[in-house]
């Protein structure tokens, strides 16, 4: 798709055109905790945008790195809401078909609410185990923590049923609710 | 004092964290009704991925509140908190999104109207509990015990409302109601990294250790939290170094300035002993 659509896809979302009130000072960048690992902290991915670079903007794993701390929310002069562009980010790169392969909190993600759709609620262990067999490396890593949580009886593989998880699992996509209106 | 009760997901295996607040709610008459049915908040997995399911899962939570006679929602868990009440103001401000989620919620014959307030049990017992119902039930036995609090990032941030954003003092204004010595420390609402410990459970170690470090440095010799993933993080993450610092929830030590038992109160639950410290001084 054409980028100048999905920037325009993207200043039509809830909270999109609140990029353009952003001064490039760079407060945000500095608030967050993990931009030590990004390749473009949140600063420059809002210049990304602005300049109509959305592939690259889509397809940054920043979005995915951000852990909703609200650090920067907090602290930006602007009062940009930060955390909501990511989240919107982070969903029109999986409407898109643009999430980072390379990034790991896609698939914890996934884990989580694959547990959700199943049973309603999480248990910490069924998410790792739906994530662990993506990435078996990570899991494995977890395996003497989760012997320490089982002595404690703090261990709990199925989360207790609930009769609304049939309702959760036939919850319509927000991308089939929004065609639909 | 009656309320309803999200639990949240965590709850179950978080270290002690139900017996403690069993204990207290039995001990200062708070009575936490459990919303029949709950399901999962979706926490920010689910406004990441997809934000009408998000919506949704909390609307239902807010329905079976209302549906029990609820409108004021008690959490013990940072991140049930913040989804909860980020939900709740967005639902507030967006009717037809919210007449869209209340046909869905009508296949389990449920509605979902108006505003609901979403408490944590930290603000319940520090603002609802009167001062003098703790200073009456207090044993002396605690006093001058160096804590550092921890509070998280999604308690007071984004909101502002029930203290400061990057320095609150609330839980270190009931830790001292409670006869303990809270330290001044910088590390109060410095991330622990959140689910993300799993993936990146080196990087994230780095935040954990630099919370640890400065509550060493600041002389705190526990680390409470009100949060279970808080709790997780800083106490798991501290495997293989020296003079682990132990990390009870503030229930479980409002439990111990009560006089309630350490077994009753689960604290040996925790992953870092809390044992040896609490002998030695008691």
């Amino acid at each position: 798709m054409d980028e100048k659509k999905l920037q325009n896809i993207f200043y039509n979302t809830s909270y999109g055109k609140k990029i353009l009130k952003c001064i490039q000072c760079g407060t945000c960048s500095a608030s967050c905790p993990l931009t030590g690992l990004m390749e473009h902290g949140p600063r420059e991915l809002f210049a990304l945008i602005r300049d109509g670079d959305m592939e690259l903007a889509l397809r940054s794993e920043t979005p995915w790195y951000c852990v909703s701390c609200y650090q920067c929310v907090v602290r930006c002069p602007q009062e940009i809401p930060v955390i909501d562009l990511m989240y919107c980010l982070k969903r029109m790169s999986r409407e898109y078909d643009m999430v980072p392969v390379s990034h790991k909190i896609p698939d914890l993600y996934r884990a989580f609410s694959q547990a959700v759709d199943h049973h309603g609620r999480i248990s910490e262990a069924m998410v790792m185990a739906n994530y662990g067999i993506l990435h078996p490396v990570d899991a494995f890593k977890n395996i003497s923590m989760a012997l320490e949580l089982l002595k404690r009886k703090r261990l709990e593989f199925f989360p207790r049923q609930i009769i609304g998880r049939r309702w959760v699992a036939q919850l319509p996509a927000g991308e089939k609710v929004r065609k639909n209106t | 004092m009656k309320y309803g009760f999200f639990p949240g997901c965590s709850y179950n295996s978080a270290a002690g964290y139900r017996q403690s607040v069993d204990a207290i709610n039995r001990l200062m008459g708070i009575d936490l009704v459990e919303i029949p049915d709950w399901n999962c908040c979706g926490a920010t997995a689910f406004f990441s991925l997809d934000e009408f399911k998000a919506l949704a899962l909390t609307a239902r939570l807010f329905a079976l509140a209302q549906a029990s006679g609820f409108r004021e929602i008690v959490t013990v868990c940072n991140a049930c908190y913040t989804t909860l009440r980020k939900a709740n103001q967005i639902l507030s401000s967006n009717p037809e999104t919210v007449s869209r989620i209340n046909e869905e919620l009508s296949k389990e014959s449920l509605l979902m109207e108006g505003d609901f307030s979403v408490r944590h049990y930290l603000d319940v017992l520090y603002n609802d509990v009167p001062a003098e119902k703790w200073s009456e039930n207090l044993t002396e036995r605690l006093k001058d015990y160096e804590v550092a609090c921890y509070y998280g990032c999604q308690f007071t941030r984004p909101w502002g409302d029930i203290d400061h954003m990057e320095q609150p003092t609330i839980l270190d204004r009931f830790i001292e109601r409670l006869g303990f010595l809270p330290v001044d420390h910088s590390a109060r609402t410095i991330c622990c990294g959140a689910s993300h410990a799993i993936s990146y459970a080196k990087e994230c170690g780095l935040l954990i250790s630099r919370i640890i470090r400065e509550v060493r440095a600041k002389g705190g010799r526990v680390i409470t939290t009100i949060c279970p993933l808080c709790q997780f993080n800083l106490d798991s993450g501290q495997k293989g170094i020296r003079n682990p610092i132990p990390v009870p929830f503030f229930t479980q030590l409002a439990g111990l300035a009560l006089g309630i038992n350490a077994s009753e109160l689960g604290l040996d639950k925790l992953l870092v002993p809390i044992n040896r410290i609490l002998s030695r001084k008691l």
